[in-house]
């Protein structure tokens, strides 16, 4: 790349949650819900001495991309790790629930959840969980009336509960820095020891849940540079796709097929999980 | 009169090389020899020289050295530009050597510290480079000096390679007074023709051997942009202003900070709006900092001398030899003995960062818990009162236009007023001064001293120190800079507000720099990845930087 287009080019990465917000939809039609003027902070970190947020992390904003109706929110990675609490789950719990009777009733809205998170808050464990569940099950329930688009840009990742919710979406966009993965490489480290996962063997971790590895196993539908206007461009494409008339999760008999064929007592590696997954399992195809 | 002998330096370094003469294969030594071998090159009370560098270490031979027996090898008389090694303190430990003279010692520094503090090192001076290199040419000329290189020939000559650094300086020492050198080797060839280059000639070796191991290398210039603040890029904004265009700084160090990361990722993007390319920042004296790779690729960095290299950069700077300086056979040539002189005498200023100031400006990185010596800081942030060629930056630091006015090196102090942990920078007494009588020391182990610095930079503002008049003026302008800290609560709003006004100080609103403007957005790369990008795929970060 030249100079002139690296000085040029600029990161979404960069940006804060709102002000990705503000980059993605068009021009005067942003309105956010709940803004932070509302004070919804979360009423369990005061408790344990940790300061909170006027917003809990979660911008919810209303808008247009392109000229589609779209809900976007996202999750501020650098408020505690963009974990996911009561208030801030329960913000995009009840976006999409809104979304959900919008398209009921005629008038599509699409999500655009920029996931960003480490998972569950831990200092407010079930309350966090719950929320979380009431996502899943927006967007199982969302995505057959309009396209729920995720977006994962690093270098958090998106981890824990809310790395289900990204696999539910119907189109997943990533980074290369992005990362995605049940459990993070610490908690696998921690559970399985360090001969099976060293947590600081940064390559392999990225060889195994970065954003490049999850497109190539067809986990992340599009590969996008830490580029605003690239980022932007995927998601407006995506929001305007026809509804997939098989999402990747509800193809369960292709999944389970896939992982009876797995030889588990081979260490997996990078390379053999692209041969594993080199099959596309998603009803609409490949949208990139 | 008896017959005084002239040779006796001579004579026993012959003595001693008869002793292993019966193992070598020309000049190389079996590895397994090893121990044999130092038993009869050493003895007791030697001056030793264990190479350490920053990108560098004879580490195969300092760890054979701390495998000796104290009964037969004791009481040496370590000389080390860094302690870098475990093992490097492991010969004070066991009693194998009593005796320390060294420059920087990085990651030892708290254990360093602990050593010294309790006697078992006796400590010499803690030095900046080249005085400890000069030194080794007058009053602690070494006997044995261990080094090492990526490739050796059977003939001694030796490939250093992109991590020359400080071994010429070394290694002359000894081999012309009677002393003894011995290379390791990550690799040992038949013949010359093998070499990709001759950095040291065979002549001047007395002994290769074969490491285990390839020597260690740590990545110690690297900075993540990632992990660069609003505020640092804050105050770099203040710097490129205030100092940098202010006074036409043409050649320069940096520290290995972020906060000098920082500058090097604005001035392709900050100082281009300023429209500075071209007259600002343009001769380096710098190890490769992957942060600077954007200035380079967008025409801003004329050349650059290095100390040692950067793991991970040897791609990058083979392929920039307009830039770098290179060898015949296209890799990096460093050399900190000359890139500190040219610090020292060529470079209009040196801009870095401390971890605690005093009220007259002496700054020091040192704290009661660790030691870390200052490498090359105090050689590069001293004015050199021996030069004699003007440059616009120095002159223009000059009192008057008198013609015995002389101008002055800049150096630059950049900090924020509280470290990790709200410790505050500017304290009442350096803890330097305490550890000076703890361990013994002749002097306090300041880095740069208040009379040398001519400018603090904190997130407050910034004070042209070389104007004040006084010292109780200095300490004015300090304390007017030093934020909520006590000695900045200490000081008189007056007294403050008639030196702005006299253009002494200078705040960012004067400036004319915005706190809002100084976001992440503005470094033209923000992440190592992005770095890669612009090197064109040539730089290959460590793999604990990566993150795709």
């Amino acid at each position: 790349m030249e100079s002139a287009e690296l000085l040029q080019r600029e990161s979404f990465v960069e940006k804060n949650a709102r002000q990705r917000v503000q980059h993605l939809v068009d021009a005067g039609t942003l309105r956010e819900l709940l803004d932070p003027f509302e004070r919804l902070s979360s009423p369990w970190l005061g408790l344990q001495d940790i300061v909170t947020q006027a917003d809990d992390g979660v911008v919810i904003a209303r808008g247009k991309i392109d000229g589609v109706a779209v809900v976007v929110a996202a999750i501020e990675p650098a408020f505690q790790g963009g974990s996911m609490g009561e208030v801030g789950g329960a913000k995009i719990a009840g976006a999409l629930e809104l979304a959900l009777e919008d398209a009921r009733a005629g008038k599509p809205v699409v999500p655009v959840l920029l996931l960003e998170t480490g998972g569950v808050r831990l200092q407010e464990a079930n309350c966090g969980l719950a929320a979380i569940a009431e996502i899943h099950a927006a967007i199982v329930a969302l995505r057959a009336h309009v396209p729920v688009i995720g977006v994962i840009s690093g270098p958090v990742g998106c981890f824990g509960g809310m790395s289900i919710a990204a696999g539910l979406c119907s189109t997943l966009i990533a980074t290369r820095e992005a990362r995605l993965g049940l459990n993070g490489p610490q908690v696998i480290e921690q559970e399985a020891g360090v001969d099976e996962f060293d947590s600081r063997d940064r390559p392999m971790i990225w060889s195994l849940t970065g954003g490049a590895q999850r497109h190539a196993c067809h986990l992340v539908d599009k590969l996008c540079d830490d580029d605003a206007a690239e980022i932007r461009t995927a998601i407006a494409r995506a929001v305007a796709q026809p509804v997939a008339d098989l999402p990747r999760t509800q193809a369960v008999d292709a999944h389970l097929a896939q992982l009876r064929s797995l030889d588990t007592s081979r260490r997996a590696d990078a390379e053999w999980a692209r041969q594993v997954m080199a099959h596309d399992i998603h009803g609409a195809g490949d949208p990139s | 009169m008896t017959q005084r002998q002239w040779t006796t330096r001579r004579d026993d370094k012959q003595d001693r090389m008869a002793q292993v003469a019966p193992w070598l294969d020309a000049k190389q030594l079996p590895a397994d020899r090893i121990t044999d071998a130092l038993y009869a090159l050493i003895a007791p009370g030697d001056r030793v020289i264990a190479e350490g560098n920053n990108q560098k270490q004879a580490d195969f031979l300092s760890r054979a050295l701390a495998d000796l027996d104290p009964e037969r090898v004791h009481d040496l008389h370590m000389i080390q530009p860094s302690v870098g090694r475990p093992e490097h303190l492991a010969v004070f430990e066991k009693g194998i050597a009593r005796k320390l003279d060294f420059a920087f010692s990085g990651t030892q520094s708290h254990r360093i510290g602990a050593l010294m503090m309790d006697g078992t090192i006796e400590a010499g001076a803690i030095h900046t480079y080249i005085e400890l290199y000069a030194r080794l040419f007058v009053d602690l000329i070494p006997k044995v000096v261990l080094t090492a290189a990526f490739k050796a020939d059977r003939d001694g000559n030796l490939y250093t390679g992109p991590s020359t650094e400080d071994t010429p300086a070394l290694v002359e020492a000894a081999a012309f007074s009677g002393g003894i050198v011995i290379a390791q080797a990550n690799e040992i060839v038949d013949d010359v023709s093998q070499l990709d280059r001759v950095d040291i000639p065979g002549s001047w070796v007395d002994v290769v051997v074969q490491a285990d191991k390839p020597f260690y290398i740590e990545p110690l210039f690297t900075r993540d942009p990632r992990h660069i603040t609003d505020v640092q890029i804050f105050m770099a904004m203040m710097a490129l202003k205030g100092i940098y265009a202010e006074h036409g700084v043409q050649s320069l160090n940096h520290g290995i900070g972020f906060n000098t990361a920082a500058i090097e990722l604005l001035l392709p993007t900050y100082g281009e709006k300023l429209g500075l390319r071209g007259k600002i920042a343009k001769n380096w004296v710098l190890n490769p900092h992957p942060t600077l790779i954007p200035a380079i690729e967008s025409g801003w960095v004329e050349t650059v001398h290095c100390f040692g290299t950067e793991l991970g950069m040897e791609n990058y700077v083979a392929a920039r030899p307009d830039v770098f300086f290179t060898g015949a056979d296209g890799s990096l040539r460093s050399n900190r003995a000359f890139c500190q002189l040219a610090g020292h005498y060529a470079a209009d200023m040196f801009i870095g960062s401390t971890l605690q100031m005093d009220g007259d400006g002496n700054s020091s990185t040192v704290t009661t818990s660790r030691v870390s010596g200052f490498g090359g800081a105090p050689n590069l942030g001293c004015d050199a009162r021996g030069r004699r060629h003007a440059t616009p930056a120095w002159a223009n630091l000059a009192p008057s236009a008198d013609p015995m006015a002389r101008g002055r090196k800049l150096v630059v102090q950049m900090v924020e007023t509280f470290q990790a942990g709200l410790k505050p920078t500017f304290v009442d007494s350096l803890d330097a001064v305490t550890v000076a009588e703890k361990a013994g020391l002749d002097l306090a182990p300041v880095m740069i001293y208040g009379d040398d610095t001519t400018h603090l930079l904190t997130e407050e503002g910034l004070a042209y120190l070389y104007k004040a008049e006084s010292l109780e003026e200095r300490r004015a302008m300090i304390a007017a800079v030093a934020g909520v800290t006590p000695l900045g609560m200490s000081a008189d709003a007056a007294t403050t507000k008639r030196l702005r006004a006299q253009d002494k100080i200078r705040t960012p609103e004067d400036l004319g720099v915005r706190r809002t403007e100084a976001t992440r957005s503005q470094l033209a790369a923000s992440s190592i990845a992005d770095l890669v990008d612009w090197s064109g795929g040539l730089y290959e970060p460590p793999a604990r930087f990566r993150s795709w």
